[in-house]
């Protein structure tokens, strides 16, 4: 390093353009960095030796835990493995029940990251908005399930308890209010905007191929064309009863990745008004038995599930005990935080670091575990 | 007029105006920061009380720390707190802080923070509601304006102690002064 | 655009697997040899598994061995693969995968830190994600989790009733 012309700088933990405790050192010259490595590890809490203590139901209530903006993604993931190699059947109105809720948390999570983006340039009144909104849909949650940001719904076998004629209802008015007045304000407000438009035209470009090689999945290989999603490759809970489209962009740059999470909130609304329309009777939850006495067979399996950020998977081996033997969690945003920090962000200048890193999705507990 | 007496009202007029402007520093240290920006913003709205967030710890009061935290962030956050000028409070936040919370058996994040930090009091909750946050803030600021919030007073008297704890934990400790 | 049997026999043609098996719709899983498994990777990159999850590894203390497994997708096929092998516990030392793919590296230091696995050609083993630990890697089937945390924090005092396992 040349201590002449380059200088290093800690970017986060404590920092307001970084999304959670996380850090960035990096070089720079003049107004361009040069070189970055990441700084992680201050979430680390050994979730993987936790699950390893604890028997099976008791780790429903740890596993939201791991990601802190879209918590119900983990619970689903976790019983989808168990159900996978138990060889359990899930009751078709309790695959209506997860896929409702899995999308109220897409909703959330990518009006949350909206704000959180339109902070990074400035545009303050834009957040304010994203996190009064959010909070509405957290309202629902909560007459749901009980909680507002940990829900420990989903479980093997099903979910928790059955939900009622009347909050179909207030959900159903919900998305009316969303789509007919709170987005088009959202419209005039950010996405008309030119100098919204400027900040992020062009900015923290991936190609096509930088994705594929690297492992990136969602917003950030969708945004150049490509339209894989797996809920259409390969469908779990009711996503091959609903039809919808993957929306895609094409420059693979910052802007398309943001319009990108506008559509899918789009989607996710025609998605939920389809399924409350065909939802069928029935019992929610399989009999597994007393809940303390849980046990499969041996067998090791890798399911995965599409968050808002892109492909979430859990590696599950169980040994035939009352405790499971191994769980590995990849988050969506695992090779973007680690390596993606190395390879490209060099070259980008200063006051565009923050949208760098905020506009790829990246949630530092999910690596950090 | 005797000296302490001037100095004592002068003291309750400090109180009485630190308590009405407090600035928080906006450092998100754990899980139970999600709950932060519904305090801050429209909703529950926080800045009515004079509360508001702080970029730097040179130009903040208030450190909360929202959750559990590993070694290595209790390393940053000991030189946070002792860049920060007097007067200065820290305030606990979520059961993580007073005995462990759902993380008791982990190998990476401590278990009582009155150990390594004075704190001024605890509020309870997985995560707490921002209806509890602002309970635990006013009843804060009464405390404040009672003048018994003085733990950067206990942290100067009882250095050794505060210091060999973190040592224990941590290993060697960069200080300052 | 193969479907699994296809692919099973794709794999059984130019290796020696140990074992194959189809566990359920759109996911197989196969056994290999540890002289095998770098060869067996750049053969299914150059026919359309471009896409590698993760990697991750099991401690199996009894049989005094560490399994390492590859996760790949395709996207043309839309079939997962789980690729096993084993090496022994006591050297616990691989071949990288960093020339196939560069981000393995970051895989790789992850498994080093909490198994202690090294990893021929990887030369970035630096510590990731814990910060001056001493001990054993924490991830192994021996390190008592509950004896650590006992010896090194202190719990709360309630009224003299101290916290129980």
């Amino acid at each position: 390093m040349d201590k002449n012309t380059q200088t290093e700088i800690f970017f986060g933990p404590n920092h307001p353009g970084v999304p959670g405790n996380y850090g960035i050192n990096y070089q720079f010259e003049g107004d361009t960095v040069t070189s970055a490595r990441a700084n992680a590890g201050h979430l680390h809490r050994g979730f993987e030796k936790l699950m390893e203590e604890r028997i099976w139901i008791k780790n429903t209530a740890l596993v939201p835990r791991i990601c802190v903006e879209e918590p119900d993604i983990n619970e689903m993931v976790y019983a989808m493995g168990f159900e996978a190699i138990g060889e359990i059947e899930v009751p078709r109105r309790a695959d209506y029940i997860r896929s409702i809720i899995l999308e109220l948390a897409r909703i959330q999570g990518h009006i949350f990251s909206i704000g959180g983006n339109a902070a990074g340039i400035g545009q303050y009144t834009v957040m304010h908005w994203g996190t009064l909104t959010r909070d509405y849909l957290l309202d629902i949650f909560e007459e749901i399930t009980g909680a507002r940001v940990y829900h420990i719904y989903i479980r093997p076998g099903g979910v928790r308890q059955d939900i009622e004629a009347e909050t179909f209802a207030k959900i159903l008015d919900l998305m009316d209010e969303l789509e007919n007045e709170r987005f088009p304000d959202l419209e005039k407000a950010l996405f008309e905007n030119p100098n919204a438009q400027k900040r992020w035209q062009g900015k923290a470009v991936i190609t096509k191929e930088e994705a594929i090689e690297m492992g990136a999945t969602g917003p950030v290989l969708r945004a150049n064309g490509v339209p894989h999603d797996l809920r259409k490759m390969m469908p779990y809970a009711a996503y091959d009863d609903v039809e919808f489209e993957v929306p895609t962009g094409k420059n693979g740059d910052a802007w398309d990745r943001i319009k990108i999470a506008r559509d899918d909130m789009l989607q996710s609304i025609k998605i939920i008004r389809q399924l409350i329309n065909k939802i069928p009777d029935g019992p929610v939850q399989a009999d597994l038995g007393n809940g303390l006495k849980y046990r499969i067979p041996k067998g090791d399996a890798y399911v995965k599930i599409e968050s808002k950020r892109g492909e979430y998977g859990y590696y599950m081996v169980s040994d035939g005990s009352l405790k499971p033997y191994r769980v590995h969690v990849r988050g969506a945003s695992t090779p973007l935080g680690l390596y993606g920090v190395r390879e490209f962000l060099p070259g980008t200048r200063i006051a565009d670091v923050p949208v760098w890193a905020k506009s790829l999705g990246i949630c530092p507990p999910e690596f950090d575990r | 007029m005797n000296n302490n007496f001037v100095k004592g009202s002068w003291q309750e007029i400090l109180d009485w105006a630190q308590n009405k402007s407090i600035n928080m520093l906006h450092y998100c240290t754990g899980c139970g920061a999600i709950e932060l920006p519904p305090t801050m913003t429209s909703r529950y709205d926080m800045s009515r009380f004079g509360i508001g967030p702080a970029a730097t710890p040179r130009q903040a009061d208030l450190l909360l720390v929202t959750g559990y935290l590993s070694t290595k962030t209790l390393r940053r956050l000991v030189y946070t707190y002792e860049q920060m000028q007097a007067p200065k409070f820290v305030v606990g936040f979520g059961s993580c802080t007073i005995n462990g919370g759902m993380y008791w058996d982990s190998y990476n994040t401590i278990k009582q923070l009155d150990k390594y930090l004075p704190v001024e009091m605890y509020i309870a909750g997985c995560m707490p509601r921002p209806e509890a946050i602002l309970d635990g803030l006013l009843k804060l600021k009464k405390m404040i304006a009672d003048g018994e919030a003085d733990g950067y007073q206990r942290y100067e008297e009882n250095k050794d102690f505060y210091h060999q704890n973190q040592e224990a934990v941590l290993g060697e400790v960069q200080r300052t002064q | 655009m193969r479907n699994e049997k296809d692919l099973l026999q794709l794999m059984n043609a130019h290796f020696n697997p140990l074992k194959l098996e189809i566990k359920r719709e759109q996911n197989v899983s196969l056994e290999f040899e540890k002289e095998e498994l770098i060869q067996a990777l750049s053969f299914l990159k150059s026919h359309s598994y471009k896409h590698l999850s993760t990697i991750s590894c099991v401690d199996w203390l009894e049989e005094g061995e560490f399994e390492l497994v590859y996760h790949l997708f395709s996207y043309t096929d839309l079939i997962n693969i789980s690729l096993k092998t084993r090496i022994e516990r006591e050297p616990g030392i691989f071949q990288t995968a960093k020339e196939i793919w560069p981000v393995a590296e970051f895989y790789e230091r992850d498994i080093h830190d909490f198994f202690g696995v090294k990893f021929k050609g990887n030369d970035n083993l630096e510590e990731l994600i814990l910060e001056n630990w001493q001990e054993i890697p924490p991830m192994r089937k021996d390190f008592d989790t509950r004896k650590f945390v006992n010896d090194k924090f202190e719990w709360r005092d309630y009224n003299g009733q101290k916290h129980t396992d």
